[in-house]
């Protein structure tokens, strides 16, 4: 049932970003960024704290507009918000009046309530769908913010961080959940994370940014599921982090 | 455990329960003259025969239809302006330095113009209750809208939902507990309002009841009038508590209990 309510995405979205800037005040976040993604694939970003992760995903969902080039989904050039993309936040950001189902039916019409139970369902947490958000755990909330996310069978899924507030266990989990839905519906997904062991275990491709460009590229060809321990992942994951330590400051 | 159960319910009345007790032995003894404080069974008794005349019932209906309107009135244009000033920045720059100054006139400080102007007619008190329960509601509604979320709010715009979907799932709701409160100091200040301006200048009402009887030396209704005037408070906060109850479930703060 719950398969059917999340069907698998046939057009999944073609995101272009073209000389990309943007800049706060005399701040040049981004410059001169150019990312080509192919429809369906699972890339990762990384990088120091403060190169402008969330900046590059707030231009890409339309949150924020680019000061120089643009951001095409599909070849079209894309300014307005929703227009396939949902956006997992570091935060859950849950609604607390509302009550989890009604928060995983937010921006739905009300007819829809069977989907969001399914996609309740989908996250392991249909039985508290009748509770108050405040009563449930972190991984909860970010289990439900998910379940929010795909109701709407996003072609495009952006996530901030989204495990970053998680204990190591409640990760991991998520990290699974999070890739077996992946598989399941086959969205385009961007994952934005400090951790990149993370990356490597869950991304097809992994880009490190830096100095407002992006310094790596590495398409991570292991095979699925992934196995943490695989000489391969650990190799990659080294090369990686020896890429970020080593650029000066 | 039962016993201590018992003991919390009781045990808030015990002391006024004393001090009724106390004060009935006082004046029972000539302690206390009854002309400055009469029994609580003299109280009672005036009670009973000012609502057997109908006396009481339309003095606390005239009281109460001034508190309603001024409060309807005063709480439904401090709540639409702060909406109004909370959510337009446009509005917020045209009238909130004017809202601002006439809080800073005491509105009970209006009284002799409001007796010129008015009369000791009803609009008079009704003026008084609007000005006194407008900034409470005012200032609170503002404020719990400008303090929404911004997070929720960029999410509410990331999940598609339209500006009314914005302010009636996201900032109205976040904004109601401060709104709640606004109402609270409001009906606190309704009454105080209403005290002042129905001693002053009336023919009906509460107030009117009092001063009445003060010229007759009736302290026993004065201080029946007194005594309804806080019961009045009590049932009015009540009411609040219960309307907090019933729409804030969600908060934590305001849980069941
Ligand atoms: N609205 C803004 N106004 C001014 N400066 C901003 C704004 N948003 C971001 N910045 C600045 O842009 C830079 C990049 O911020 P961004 O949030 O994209 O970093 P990040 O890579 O996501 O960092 P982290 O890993 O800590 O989340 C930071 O120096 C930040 O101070
Ligand atoms: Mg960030």
């Amino acid at each position: 049932m719950a398969t059917q309510a999340i069907s698998k995405n046939s057009s999944n979205l073609a995101l272009k970003l073209e000389q990309v800037g943007k800049k706060f005040g005399d701040l040049a976040v981004l410059e001169d960024l150019n990312l080509d993604i192919e429809p369906g694939t699972f890339v990762a970003i990384v990088g120091r704290s403060g190169c402008g992760k969330s900046t590059l995903l707030r231009l890409i969902s339309g949150l924020d507009q680019p000061d120089t080039g643009a951001v095409y989904y599909d070849g079209q050039v894309h300014r307005r918000l929703n227009g396939g993309a949902r956006v997992m936040f570091q935060e859950a950001r849950l609604l607390p009046w509302k009550k989890v189902l009604d928060n995983v039916c937010l921006g739905l019409c009300k007819q829809r309530k069977d989907r969001a139970l399914a996609a309740l369902q989908h996250v392991g947490l249909e039985a508290k769908a009748d509770e108050w958000p405040s009563v449930l755990s972190g991984g909860q909330r970010q289990r439900v913010a998910l379940a929010r996310a795909l109701v709407h069978e996003p072609r495009l899924l952006l996530l901030d961080e989204p495990l970053g507030a998680l204990d190591a266990l409640t990760r991991i989990e998520m990290q699974r959940l999070i890739e077996k839905i992946w598989l399941e519906t086959g969205f385009t997904a961007l994952l934005v994370t400090h951790d990149i062991a993370e990356a490597v275990a869950l991304a097809d491709r992994v880009i490190l940014l830096d100095g407002g460009k992006i310094d790596l590229d590495v398409a991570i060809d292991l095979p699925r599921p992934r196995h943490r321990d695989h000489p391969r992942a650990i190799e990659l994951e080294e090369a990686i982090l020896q890429r970020v330590l080593n650029k000066p400051e | 455990m039962i016993k201590l159960k018992w003991f919390g319910g009781v045990a808030g009345w015990l002391l006024p329960a004393a001090l009724i007790a106390a004060w009935a032995v006082a004046v029972q003894n000539s302690w206390l003259s009854s002309q400055i404080l009469p029994a609580p069974i003299d109280i009672v008794r005036s009670a009973i025969n000012l609502a057997a005349s109908g006396e009481l019932t339309a003095n606390i209906a005239a009281s109460a239809v001034r508190a309603g309107w001024g409060l309807l009135i005063g709480g439904g244009i401090g709540f639409l302006l702060g909406l109004l000033n909370g959510l337009s920045k446009t509005a917020e720059r045209l009238l909130d330095t004017t809202v601002q100054m006439i809080r800073n006139v005491p509105h009970l400080a209006l009284i002799p113009l409001v007796i010129i102007w008015f009369g000791i007619g009803e609009a008079g008190k009704v003026f008084l209750v609007t000005l006194g329960v407008f900034f409470p509601v005012y200032a609170n509604t503002y404020h719990g809208i400008k303090t929404s979320d911004p997070q929720l709010i960029e999410m509410g715009r990331v999940y598609g939902l339209n500006r009314w979907q914005l302010f009636s799932q996201i900032i109205f709701p976040g904004a109601l507990p401060s709104i709640l409160v606004g109402l609270r100091y409001a009906l606190g200040l309704m009454w105080l309002t209403l005290i002042v301006a129905e001693t002053i200048a009336t023919s009906s009402g509460i107030g009117y009841m009092a001063m009445n009887a003060r010229e007759f030396m009736k302290t026993d209704v004065v201080v029946l009038a007194i005594l309804i005037y806080a019961l009045l408070g009590k049932l009015a906060d009540a009411g609040v508590h219960f309307l907090e109850w019933r729409v804030l479930q969600w908060h934590p703060g305001f849980k069941r209990r």
